[in-house]
């Protein structure tokens, strides 16, 4: 009753003031403190009153306050609030801060947006300053440690080559498990399309630096907007806008260089000469061969070690070359970035460019890249707002052939020492004609070099045009779009030199151009209106999308001479292919978000989703979600606790889908898996001929993906400290399989909806503000763990990889290595040895070991999914200068280190050059080692094993960047606005007991869903050092 | 209340345009590949499915290559080493065999997938023009004849190794699949009743087919007596084996090639190959090029020819010749032309087949025995025979038909020896494969594996 009286008594005093005091108007302009661009649409309002207005698209406005008492706040979507207090002033421009405690973000959700305060789902945000100093191809490979949960696997250090993606875990085994990609309302073309070879990666055409963010959808309530698209996640790219205010001019140039993560050592010509003498002597002495015999592996060996050497071995000129730092070459990058933004009150406007030239560590390895953005928003009137976005690139790719094939560089730490990198007759790169062509050993990749190319040639259209229009004030109707057009021309020759790798004499030359038309329209209504405490927005609406690729493949062989390169001076045209394919999708969406009292918020939605791709017996799928949080820091028990600041419980069930079925299929069933079809690709002899190739399906439908998710949103000390912890299960059932059926029918697999898997996990997320003040250190840690189990495959085991070592499993996770288990060497005689590991009679294990390879029980070894996961990023800065110093790391999976296993740690079965560790096989003298006898043409040990499965968990210094900012006094005189110079170090460090090149792999010509973590040769990632500039005018 | 009927307008538009989209939108067509309902309605539907057939013969893991080198690394006894990097090809020659094996799961499934081809046509035979009818008969049953031959003789007991009639062979498949039923998990059948359908198949296939063929690629009546021979030479009967041989012979149709190179020469047709597989620049591809082939033929170098089988021709002899040397080791060039045709069979081996039958039973059916073989040793530039032994016939068997595919039976049939194996070794029988085992309950893995 006191309270209220005191209450009452200052109300009337308020108004007894203000009814006093002078009215006065006061204008002034509203800025952001992030890059001084005018803010529009700022709330500015008088403080406990309902007076209030907006900045307009100039940062301008205009309030009459009351009386000089009065206090003025200033509000803002993403930007910490201000309350300046007016006194005498009439201008009063404001700059505001840009929010980093991130609970006033907004962020993009599909088909709106949210504020993350009021966010019920699990949403992690990426922004543009977060990769805009990394020195990477493709934007993707910026998210890696970035985002919690979600893994980024670059696979191999070539250039523009496909990357691995995984949201919460590996959600599919038959169908694509990579995210569903949506630039500004349109889902874009993603696939694969490379004729050979490894993965192109069509993310490679969008321009990292137009990029102003990227939300990945991870849970259910945030991704089943995307209905059967979603179950691998979403991820929403929106490119920068205009914005009104000043024109802003900025340039930027990046420059650098990159060096491979790591080299391996192999034997030197006086070991390699060592230890085969030795492998042939060994060879010998089981057969019981006499050396001296001309037919021997010793005399085998010596007369090899002469042919190698071109004359030079034994003499005075024999070499030992190293091989394998000849695959790699100089490789310098620069990049050059310009970007307009501007506006008026009625239109903005953005326009980019970016010129990327960059070299690969590996030889013969480069792209380059042009694009070009405009973006365009028109205010028509006050109810219609219309606008284009259009980007256009041009990215050449000089690729290298599959880490499977002979004419990989990084092959070549394979060929025998001995054998000289030119040609002392001729001074050609070895392998060269008029010279022997069948020295070195294997063909040599580096006559590639001036002889091939393999160039891809991308021109990409990304376009789209909306159309809003304010049915009311709280009705808004929008109609998006936008087309993703893809040309790719891919080119490969090689000229008669390069015969040996070709098996054509005369020169091989391919062409082939894919075209990918992909068009998409989106129309909704979006409704959104607060009254009183009750506060709703919804949105409905449809979409359509159809894909339509074709393609065109020619083959020829035998060129007049080495210039001519075009198939039309082919003599023979020995191939040719045309193929066309399309799906389609019709899809009705739905959501709703109420929140009451600031407080308590639910969120429902739903999809319909109807695709091509699906059997005529389920011609549509519903995906439909729900959602609830609680702000408990807005409860009175809460509310003003110092330490907590922000707590908000949410949680989250829905059903998301994978419609992604067949699309890398052969071109003759894509896009069609529940068809029964024959082909017309079965002529022989010049006749033409039909084969049948698929069995039908018709009650072939998406997987589908059941998501739950609990999670905390915390702020604690004025959220100095935040972050998020998740829990979520997500469950798949009606896995798309191809189960194998008995070949005896003809077929290999019917492709089914038969298998469930799960992905459980855990996720952390934690931003602190160690330092505030004028030296500022910020941390971000990000951390998940994911469990992948397939639960269900009704007894099928779906086998993948080299030598069948990976498998999909009831009960293990997708990709466990499934092989024999290496037991070490008998100390006896050298033998290399297996545990049987064969069940007993009573149950037990026989961990006896055999040295007979086939007597020994191929169990689980290993697997190919990380555990964890996670990043850490520290930013500190001072006055001017900025460092930022950024480690991910994952944990718990294995690598299976094959190409050298089997190959080049591999006790001399064949002529490849070995590892140094191999001098280390066992010897009558050195019995004690894990490394069995060498023996030439012998397989002593190279079988297929955990011998070289090995623990892939590693942590790297991703990125370090130290920056300075030049002050504005010293700038403005030269009429700059902004100067940022930096310096940027990737990869330069990596912690792992990984003993291959690179633990971030995965074999370009091998990788699947099932068959992960492969190295075959493949190339490390890059150390990439990069010194940059960037100035705004 | 304007207003309220403006908005009213433009709430209905914007509903409209999100519903005017409808299920048409969602029936899409294949443009590479065609419905099954439309693919086999006609005359020519059903012709072209038969060579669709010969397609999947082909293919490298069948007669491409594949059941080739199959059959002579499994019995090589060092007279060539495998030094490539291929690990199945190694296991083969090695003797080690992993049941996962690809290039034996391969050639299970590519050779069921040809029957299954072949299925298709018999299947819809009656739709087949009058013209046509007996011809794409007897091809279709050629090439199942001759697959399931092959099945039977890699993945089961060999003919007389212990009872026909309870040794298990492979399933018996003979009708087109459409969909997978319970009855799909099909049991092996024995060695007897594969053998009974594979002589049925023949039988009937030379029966049907014409003796006059244009290309010798396409199955003709003395290809399936030819088949037929080798059929009767692996069960032992030397009477049928040799009557086949001859009816081959005395055709008229078929000659020796002028010399022995010619035989192996490509796209002269030549009369010598009564069999063979065609492959072009455009088409197909001759997997015992990439694996006999020496680099410098193009082919990986992989199988190397040793000086202990280089040795076994004597100094004239030019199919003692017929090797190139590269990087200090010995190839072959039976199939040193990347795209050249595979021999399957050769005229050269009739003589043969009818020597060994007319020898073993003291006949003399279209000629003496030694002049066979001094035919074939003529041509070579061999000297002439003046006595003839059984071990001399074998021999020259081996001489003349080395690494095209025979020596796997030769070694079964005549219970040689590999190395310290005998031939009924279980080492020397395909395991079935290990996917085909998991994938099918009903069927029972072979004894050693």
């Amino acid at each position: 009753m006191k309270k209220l009286l005191l209450m009452s008594f200052l109300l009337v005093v308020g108004i007894f003031f203000q009814s006093n005091a002078q009215e006065r108007k006061i204008t002034g302009k509203v800025t952001s403190s992030v890059d001084g661009s005018a803010l529009p649409s700022v709330t500015v309002q008088i403080v406990g009153t309902t007076k209030g207005t907006q900045t307009d698209t100039q940062g301008n406005y205009s309030i009459v306050v009351p009386s000089s008492k009065s206090v003025l706040s200033f509000r803002f979507v993403g930007f910490t609030s201000q309350e300046i207090p007016v006194g005498s002033q009439t201008t009063i421009n404001i700059t505001l801060k840009e929010d980093t405690k991130a609970l006033e973000e907004v962020l993009v959700v599909g088909y709106g947006t949210q504020i993350k305060r009021d966010l019920t789902g699990n949403i992690a945000k990426i922004k543009s300053t977060e990769i805009s100093d990394m020195p990477v191809t493709t934007f993707d490979q910026a998210i890696q440690g970035k985002a919690a949960g979600v893994v980024v696997n670059s696979g191999t250090g070539k250039l523009g080559q496909g990357i691995r993606i995984n949201v919460r875990g590996q959600g599919s085994i038959s169908a694509s498990t990579q995210p569903l990609f949506v630039i500004d309302g349109i889902p874009l073309t993603t696939n694969n399309l490379a004729l050979q070879f490894g993965s192109t990666n069509p993310l490679a055409d969008i321009n990292p630096q137009d990029i102003e963010s990227m939300e990945v959808l991870k849970d259910a309530s945030a991704a089943a907007i995307y209905g059967a698209r979603a179950a691998n996640g979403v991820v929403i790219i929106t490119t920068k806008k205009g914005k009104s205010g000043q024109t802003r001019v900025n340039f930027g140039y990046q420059t650098g260089s990159s060096k491979p993560t790591r080299k391996l050592q192999f034997l030197n010509t006086e070991q390699y000469v060592n230890y085969y003498k030795m492998a042939a002597g060994n060879s010998d002495r089981i057969e019981g061969i006499n050396p001296a015999d001309g037919d021997s592996y010793t005399a085998y060996m010596n007369s090899f070690f002469e042919t190698q050497g071109l004359g030079t071995f034994g003499t005075a000129n024999q070499v030992s070359t190293n091989w394998g730092d000849l695959a790699y070459q100089d490789a310098p990058m620069s990049q050059y970035d310009m970007n307009i933004s501007s506006g008026t009150d009625k239109t903005s406007i953005y326009v980019s460019g970016q010129y990327l030239d960059q070299k690969g560590i590996l030889i013969g390895n480069a792209l380059k890249r042009a694009t070009g953005r405009i973006n365009l928003d028109h205010n028509l009137t006050n109810k219609f707002k219309m606008g284009a976005s259009m980007s256009l690139s041009r990215s050449l790719n000089n690729r290298l052939s599959g880490d499977r094939q002979f004419d990989n560089p990084m092959q070549m730490v394979a060929l025998p020492p001995m054998t000289p990198s030119t040609d002392p007759t001729t001074g050609l790169p070895t392998g060269s004609l008029p010279g022997d062509p069948y020295v070195p050993y294997y063909y040599n990749p580096m006559v590639n070099i001036g002889n091939a190319f393999y160039n891809t040639t991308v021109n990409r259209t990304i376009g789209s045009i909306y159309g809003q229009l304010k049915i009311s004030k709280d009705l808004i109707f929008r109609s998006e779009y936008g087309v993703d057009v893809l040309n790719q021309l891919e080119e490969q020759y090689y000229n008669s030199l390069t015969f040996r790798n070709t098996g054509v004499n005369g020169g091989l030359g391919l062409a082939r151009t894919v075209r990918v038309e992909n068009y998409n329209t989106n129309n909704f209504l979006s409704y959104t209106k607060a009254f009183g405490i009750h506060s709703i927005e919804a949105i409905g609406g449809m979409s359509f999308q159809n894909s339509t690729a074709k393609s065109h493949y020619i083959e020829g062989q035998d060129f007049p001479s080495d210039s001519y390169q075009t198939v039309s001076s082919a003599a023979r045209k020995t191939g040719g292919e045309s193929w066309e394919t399309s799906f389609s999708f019709v899809s009705y969406f739905a959501r709703a978000n109420y929140k009451f009292n600031d407080r308590y918020i639910f969120g429902l939605s739903a999809r319909v989703d109807g695709s091509s791709r699906f059997g005529k017996n389920k011609p549509y799928g519903l995906f439909p979600a729900v959602s609830a949080g609680w702000v408990i820091s807005e409860e009175e028990f809460l509310k003003g606790n110092k330490t907590v600041s922000f707590l908000k419980l949410r949680s989250s069930y829905g059903r998301t889908g994978n419609a992604e079925i067949g699309t890398e299929s052969s071109v003759n069933v894509r896009n069609f898996p529940q068809r029964g079809l024959f082909a017309g690709d079965a002529g022989y002899g010049g006749i033409p001929g039909q084969r049948p190739i698929q069995l039908a399906n018709p009650d072939l439908s998406w997987e589908t993906t059941d998501q739950f998710d609990v999670g905390i949103d915390f702020g604690l000390l004025d959220n100095r400290i935040s972050g998020e912890i998740d829990y979520y299960e997500k469950k798949t059932n009606n896995l798309l399989l191809n189960v194998n059926v008995p070949g005896t029918t003809g077929f290999a697999v019917q492709t089914r909806n038969v298998g469930k898997l799960t992905n459980k996990g855990v996720e952390f997320v934690l931003n602190t503000e160690n330092l505030v003040g004028a030296f500022k250190w910020r941390t971000s840690i990000n951390l998940a763990f994911n469990a992948n189990k397939v639960t269900d495959l009704q007894g099928q085991i779906i086998e993948g990889g080299l030598s069948t070592m990976s498998r999909a499993v009831e009960g293990q996770p997708i990709g466990t290595f499934f092989t024999a288990e290496y037991a070490g060497v008998d100390p006896n005689n050298g033998d290399a040895l297996w545990y049987k590991n064969t069940k007993n009679a009573d149950g037990t294990v026989d961990r006896t070991t055999t040295n007979v390879y086939n007597q020994a029980q191929r169990v689980v070894v290993g697997k190919a999914l990380p555990d964890w996961t996670g990043g850490v990023t520290n930013t500190f800065s001072y006055k001017g200068f900025d460092l930022s110093v950024f480690f991910n790391g994952q944990f718990g999976n294995e690598i299976n280190f094959y190409g050298v296993g089997r190959f080049s740690s591999a006790n001399g079965r064949f002529e490849d050059n070995q590892t140094v560790d191999q001098l280390n096989s066992w010897t009558s003298t050195n019995r004690n080692t894990n490394i069995p006898e060498a023996r030439l043409f012998y397989n002593n040990g190279a079988q297929p094993s955990s011998r070289f499965i090995q623990d892939g968990s590693f942590v790297r210094l991703r990125t370090i960047t130290l920056a300075y900012n030049l002050p504005k006094t010293l700038l403005q005189k030269a009429n700059i606005n902004s100067m940022r110079v930096f310096v940027t170090g990737q990869n330069l460090a990596t912690f792992t007991k990984y003993t291959g090149w690179d633990p971030e792999v995965n074999a370009d010509d091998i990788v699947t869903n099932v068959a992960l973590g492969y190295d075959f040769y493949t190339a490390p990632q890059p150390r990439t050092i990069t010194f940059g500039v960037n100035l705004g005018f | 209340m304007k207003k309220l009927t403006k908005n009213i307008f433009l709430v209905g538009l914007a509903v409209s345009t999100l519903t005017s989209c409808d299920n048409s939108y969602l029936d899409l067509e294949p443009k590479v590949s065609i419905d099954e309902s439309a693919a086999l309605n006609t005359s020519k539907d059903i012709q072209v499915t038969l060579n669709g057939a010969y397609d999947g013969l082909s293919d490298v893991n069948v007669w491409g290559g594949g059941s080739q080198y199959i059959k002579e690394l499994l019995v090589d006894d060092r007279d060539v080493v495998f030094g490539g990097t291929f690990t199945t090809l190694d296991e083969i020659w090695r003797k080690t065999i992993a049941t996962t094996n690809g290039d034996i799961t391969n050639l299970w499934l590519d050779s069921y997938n040809s029957i299954n081809r072949v299925n298709n046509v018999l299947s819809a035979i009656s739709k087949v023009d009058d013209a046509n009818r007996n011809r794409v008969e007897g091809e279709a049953r050629f090439i199942r004849g001759a697959l399931y031959f092959d099945l039977v003789n890699l993945y089961g007991k060999f003919w007389g190794d212990g009872d026909n009639n309870t040794n298990l062979a492979v399933p018996l498949i003979l009708t087109p699949t459409r969909g997978i039923t319970q009855d799909d998990y099909r049991t092996r059948a024995t060695v007897a009743q594969v053998y009974a359908q594979v002589i049925d198949d023949l039988t009937k296939a030379e029966q049907l087919l014409s003796s006059q063929v244009d290309n010798y690629g396409f199955a003709s009546k003395n290809a399936a007596a030819a088949m037929l021979s080798r059929v009767y030479l692996a069960q032992g009967n030397y009477a049928l084996a040799r009557d086949a041989a001859n009816r081959v012979i005395t055709s008229g149709v078929h000659a020796l090639a002028p010399t022995f190179a010619d035989a192996f020469a490509d796209g002269s047709n030549t009369e010598e190959l009564i069999f063979r597989i065609i492959v072009t620049d455009q088409d197909g591809a001759n997997d015992l090029n990439t694996f006999y082939g020496s680099t410098a033929s193009n082919g990986r170098g992989d199988i190397r020819v040793q000086s202990k089988f280089l040795s076994l021709y004597s100094s004239e002899d030019s199919r003692g010749k017929f090797f190139e040397r590269v990087n200090n080791l010995n190839f072959t060039l039976k199939f040193a032309d990347r795209y050249g045709d595979l021999p399957i069979i050769r005229f050269a081996e009739m003589y043969l087949t009818r020597a060994e039958c007319n020898f073993r039973l003291g006949t003399t059916v279209g000629a003496l025995p030694i002049s066979d073989i001094n035919k074939i040793r003529d041509r070579a530039g061999a000297n002439l025979l003046t006595n003839l032994t059984l071990a001399d016939i074998l021999k020259e068997r081996r001489l003349e038909l080395a690494f095209e595919g025979g020596n796997y039976l030769d070694i079964k049939r005549t219970k040689q020896s590999v190395g310290a194996l005998t031939s009924n070794s279980n080492a020397l029988t395909l395991p079935i494969p290990q996917r085909e085992i998991d994938t099918n309950k009903s069927l029972v893995q072979n004894a050693g594996y």
